[in-house]
């Protein structure tokens, strides 16, 4: 390696790391990314694609590993974003209650609700659309 | 010593995270979608592919960090590395966590020069001291210079995004409350501190001025020592408070390692080198002879 380049080599990095200013900033990828991740203001109210399990008092809520196969609880929920987005609500529904049990009943659907509520007192009143159940012989 | 830090710290990442690499395996097929260096796979690749992968980085990773054939376990480690990140990326969502360390591994793998000084094969080898130092305080420079701007990135993407709204707190409030009820919702554990900071709406304003000020500043972390201390100390505080409430852990900044080019960490290497030195010498000298 000459040694002008090795001189030259933070530059090269500036250039490198600081050239996705030259994309949309929403546009993003790996690994020079534009971290775009907080910058957007996502709103109080807010609807958010989940899968729960019914019973008979109601419904519990499923881990990212049962919803998709995954431990990253981000994943998962981009996975039922894009599953209901793309009309594959039963699809995904079918791969849950693979992974949960066939006789147990499973909805996937989106919740809509005021996430500061939510996380300040811990609950809050939401709007649930279902778009998909199966499992538990239905 | 970067070098050991960097490649330690992929070699236990890929361990740690294996389970969750090999996860992808079963991962519907229909939702992939190649991106960065993969832009070009459109479909998975096979399990026989990402086994071989998860098996082989940590130890192409650790041999790097160990210094034992530089040039090929290096690249083989930055080489497994991306493919490993960037396919579990692939799916969707795209994480920001190891963006860094993927690009100081391209470093130290492309730019071998760095393993001038501390490696198993070049233990005890005479080294020009002044071109050594050259080569070795660039590569540490270029290390520096990805830290403080994937920081800078960051706030520059704000300001693009939202504008100075940004810092009102508003934008962080509703990050904040998203990011919790997505994990409440998701049967996730949610951030310790996320509600308390919530219910004390007057700190998010601040708390917002505050980042964008870490993120904007960091290229005056290259300014000299002083400021570099001082900006990583900001920078380690920073990702204290995202873990305590937004329960989002970036742990290549957490522990330093993402800081460690902009502090004096290889002056460490080079006195655990000399006493290795010293040390040999010393047993040279009182080996018996005869």
């Amino acid at each position: 390696m000459r040694r002008w380049a090795i001189r030259l080599l933070p530059v090269f990095a500036a250039v490198l790391v600081l050239s996705p200013l030259l994309r949309d900033p929403t546009s993003d990828t790996y690994p020079l990314s534009t971290y775009p991740m907080f910058a957007t203001d996502r709103g109080q109210v807010h609807s958010i694609a989940t899968a729960v399990e019914r019973t008979d008092d109601g419904y519990g809520r499923l881990s990212p590993k049962l919803i998709a196969g995954t431990d990253e609880a981000v994943l998962a929920s981009v996975t039922v974003k894009q599953a209901v987005r793309l009309g594959e609500a039963d699809i995904l529904c079918e791969e849950i209650v693979a992974r949960l049990g066939a006789d147990r009943r499973v909805e996937v659907r989106t919740e809509t609700l005021d996430v500061v509520a939510l996380s300040v007192e811990g609950s809050a009143d939401s709007t649930v659309t279902v778009h998909a159940t199966c499992g538990g012989g239905s | 010593m970067l070098r050991i830090l960097v490649f330690t710290y992929a070699a236990v990442w890929t361990t740690v995270r294996a389970p969750h690499l090999l996860d992808t395996i079963d991962l519907a097929s229909r939702r992939f979608a190649g991106i960065g260096p993969l832009w070009w796979l459109s479909e998975p690749v096979s399990a026989l592919v990402i086994v071989a992968a998860v098996a082989l980085t940590p130890i192409a990773c650790g041999a790097a960090a160990l210094g034992w054939q530089y040039r090929w376990s290096s690249l083989l480690g930055l080489v497994g590395f991306l493919f490993l990140t960037t396919y579990r990326n692939s799916w969707g969502q795209i994480f920001h966590t190891e963006n860094l360390v993927a690009l100081h591994i391209c470093v130290l793998a492309l730019f071998p020069a760095a393993c001038a000084y501390w490696s198993l094969e070049k233990a005890g080898t005479p080294t020009d001291p002044a071109v050594g130092e050259e080569l070795a305080g660039s590569i540490v420079k270029a290390l520096a210079v990805l830290t403080v701007g994937t920081y800078f990135l960051a706030g520059v993407a704000k300001l693009r995004i939202s504008g100075l709204g940004w810092i009102d707190g508003d934008v962080l409030r509703h990050q904040i409350a998203f990011d919790n009820a997505r994990k409440e919702l998701l049967g996730d554990p949610t951030a310790p501190f996320g509600a308390l900071m919530l219910r004390n709406s007057w700190t998010l304003a601040p708390a917002a001025v505050a980042a964008i000020v870490v993120e904007l500043a960091a290229p005056l972390a290259l300014a000299g020592r002083r400021a570099a201390w001082l900006w990583c100390g900001l920078a380690v505080v920073f990702h204290f408070v995202i873990l305590a409430v937004m329960a989002i852990v970036f742990p290549y900044h957490l522990i330093g390692i993402a800081l460690a080019p902009l502090l004096p960490v290889e002056r460490l290497g080079t006195t655990v080198a000399a006493w290795h030195c010293r040390f040999r010498k010393r047993s040279k000298r009182l080996r018996p002879t005869g």
